[in-house]
């Protein structure tokens, strides 16, 4: 069945899936690899600089983020962008013209979701503008307890324009779709690999990819079975998927 | 449809939506809108009861009512239903102490309720007091609750002030419900107990009574679930082009660009279909006075 694929891309997911002791990737050259990750408050150079302290020898083009399908998105529609966004994210959207807004991107950036702002944004809205969510997580955590995340903020624009925002992060088609765009591949020539069962294998498979569940990171026992179909495979660690792939799937 | 006598016949009470339909709210204390002054005079001349239905909540029933005055309107507020005051009736009846989420402008209709150690939340259109360390705070106070009770003054989605239209407080409603996956109990227009209490004060039943107002689902299609006729005006917040028309799409809320530009007016819509359309409350009044019963 999926064993006669050609492999062409390999999705990784970062936090909870690649291990220092892994940074090698063995025999995979022939397989495009491509880190991704659903971060909001990083752009790709805090990210890179966080990995490559960790020894693995990766380029910045070769990691993938919601904000980068965001960014990816913005520029396939050709829209300028009034960005709700963390300040530390905005390094990803250089070069994207920002005046004249006839867009809204939304990332989790409290000290945007002020009344004056949400105004400006809903305005905008109202006169056709697309809503660009980077994911509709309800809260987070911080050090003073639960803070509400850019969900609710989306679900009220949506509520006030009577539109639906697209989201473009994990598990989201669009974020999978964003991931490969550039790599020329299509979904059923791609495997993810994660340790989020709903959010990375769930999406990937959602989208014609091939999904392996690490049981790493943030993999709870019987993970596997809350998502239909279950995983291709699961399997103990990131280099055991790779294992898996350079011996079945190339 | 019906001519207008058809349509009119029976009605011995008028509901009035204040703002969209009086005036428009904003800097200096708002604007009356073109005829709206004289058409409130005339209705009180005549033998129909008239009772002003409103649902604003970031300003208190004397404020509203003053400013209203000195705009020239003959109003006080005896004669106006508001959900500041319902919303208090339930407070005390079920023994709730809120976190307040409003503006300080209505802040003196709570002054008898206890906001000690809150076990609820009320929202109302709190305006620039939405900043996300308020909302957030509303939102912490609900998380810690076994029973989380949120109460909204209102779900408008916007209105219309004098500098554009403004969220109103449904969306921010909708954001704390989204967050802690729960439903808030609505407190004046649409919910049916608000139009009933309106209707009582003036002594007139349902299909004796017609609602005039700027929103469509929350005015007009809230009124005729009750069983009252309802009248759309084409002021405040209404828009020519229907919301669902999609992005891109052209939407204005001025009728002279909207009439350059040779668009259709969009008076369709999906759910709500008002008893009738007219350009304002004077021209409302105008047919209520030659149709309505005398």
């Amino acid at each position: 069945m999926a064993a006669c694929r050609a492999l062409k891309a390999v999705l990784v997911d970062l936090s909870g899936t690649l291990h220092i002791e892994d940074a090698a990737v063995p025999g995979a050259q022939e397989a495009l690899k491509r880190f991704v990750t659903n971060t909001t408050k990083e752009s790709k150079q805090d990210l890179l600089e966080r990995l490559r302290k960790l020894e693995f020898d990766i380029s910045e083009d070769e990691i993938f983020t919601s904000l980068t399908a965001a960014r990816s998105l913005l520029e396939r529609k050709q829209v300028r962008p009034m960005l709700l966004v963390d300040d530390r994210a905005l390094p990803d959207f250089k070069g994207i013209q920002t005046s004249d807004p006839n867009a809204v991107v939304m990332g989790l950036a409290p000290e945007h979701f002020h009344y004056q702002i949400l105004n400006q944004a809903f305005r905008l809205l109202l006169d056709g503008a697309p809503l660009i969510a980077i994911h509709k997580a309800r809260y987070y955590k911080r050090k003073d307890g639960l803070a509400l995340g850019p969900g609710p903020f989306v679900t009220a624009l949506e509520y006030a324009t009577d539109t639906k925002a697209t989201v473009v992060g994990k598990p989201e088609k669009t974020f999978f779709l964003e991931a490969l765009r550039g790599t020329g591949c299509e979904p059923e020539e791609a495997v993810m690999i994660g340790d989020d069962c709903r959010d990375d294998v769930g999406g990937a498979q959602d989208v014609g990819m091939l999904g392996i569940l690490v049981k790493t990171g943030k993999y709870r026992a019987s993970d596997e079975e809350k998502i239909n179909p279950p995983p291709y495979l699961t399997c103990e660690s990131f280099p055991h998927a790779v294992d898996h792939i350079l011996q079945h799937l190339l | 449809m019906a001519p207008w006598g058809k349509r009119l016949a029976g009605v011995r009470g008028v509901l009035l939506d204040i703002s969209g339909v009086l005036y428009d709210s904003g800097a200096g204390g708002g604007t009356a809108i073109a005829g709206s002054v004289e058409a409130v005079a005339r209705l009180k001349r005549s033998r129909l009861k008239v009772r002003f239905c409103t649902n604003e909540s970031q300003k208190s029933r004397a404020e509203l009512v003053g400013q209203l005055q000195r705009l020239g309107f003959d109003i006080s507020e005896q004669e106006v239903t508001a959900p500041a005051p319902a919303a208090c009736q339930i407070l005390k009846e079920q023994g709730l102490r809120p976190y307040l989420l409003i503006h300080d402008g209505v802040r003196s209709e709570f002054d008898q309720i206890d906001t000690s150690n809150p076990n609820c939340v009320v929202i109302a259109d709190a305006g620039e007091s939405f900043s996300y360390q308020n909302m957030n705070n509303a939102f912490q106070v609900l998380m810690e609750l076994e029973k989380p009770v949120l109460i909204s003054l209102g779900k408008g989605r916007y209105y219309k002030e004098t500098s554009g239209l403004m969220l109103d407080v449904g969306p921010y409603m909708k954001a704390l419900e989204y967050a802690c996956g729960i439903k808030a109990e609505v407190v004046g227009k649409p919910s049916p107990e608000f139009f009933k209490s309106a209707l009582q004060a003036i002594g007139v039943e349902a299909h004796q009574a017609v609602m005039i107002g700027d929103d469509i689902v929350g005015d007009v299609g809230g009124a005729q679930r009750c069983g009252m006729r309802a009248l759309q005006v084409r002021t405040g917040k209404f828009r020519y082009l229907s919301d669902s028309c999609g992005p891109g799409s052209f939407a204005s809320s001025d009728a002279e660009e909207l009439a350059g530009a040779n668009m259709p007016s969009d008076e369709h819509h999906p759910e709500v279909k008002a008893d009738g359309y007219v350009d304002n409350l004077a021209e409302a009044v105008d047919l209520l006075l030659q149709h309505a019963d005398k």
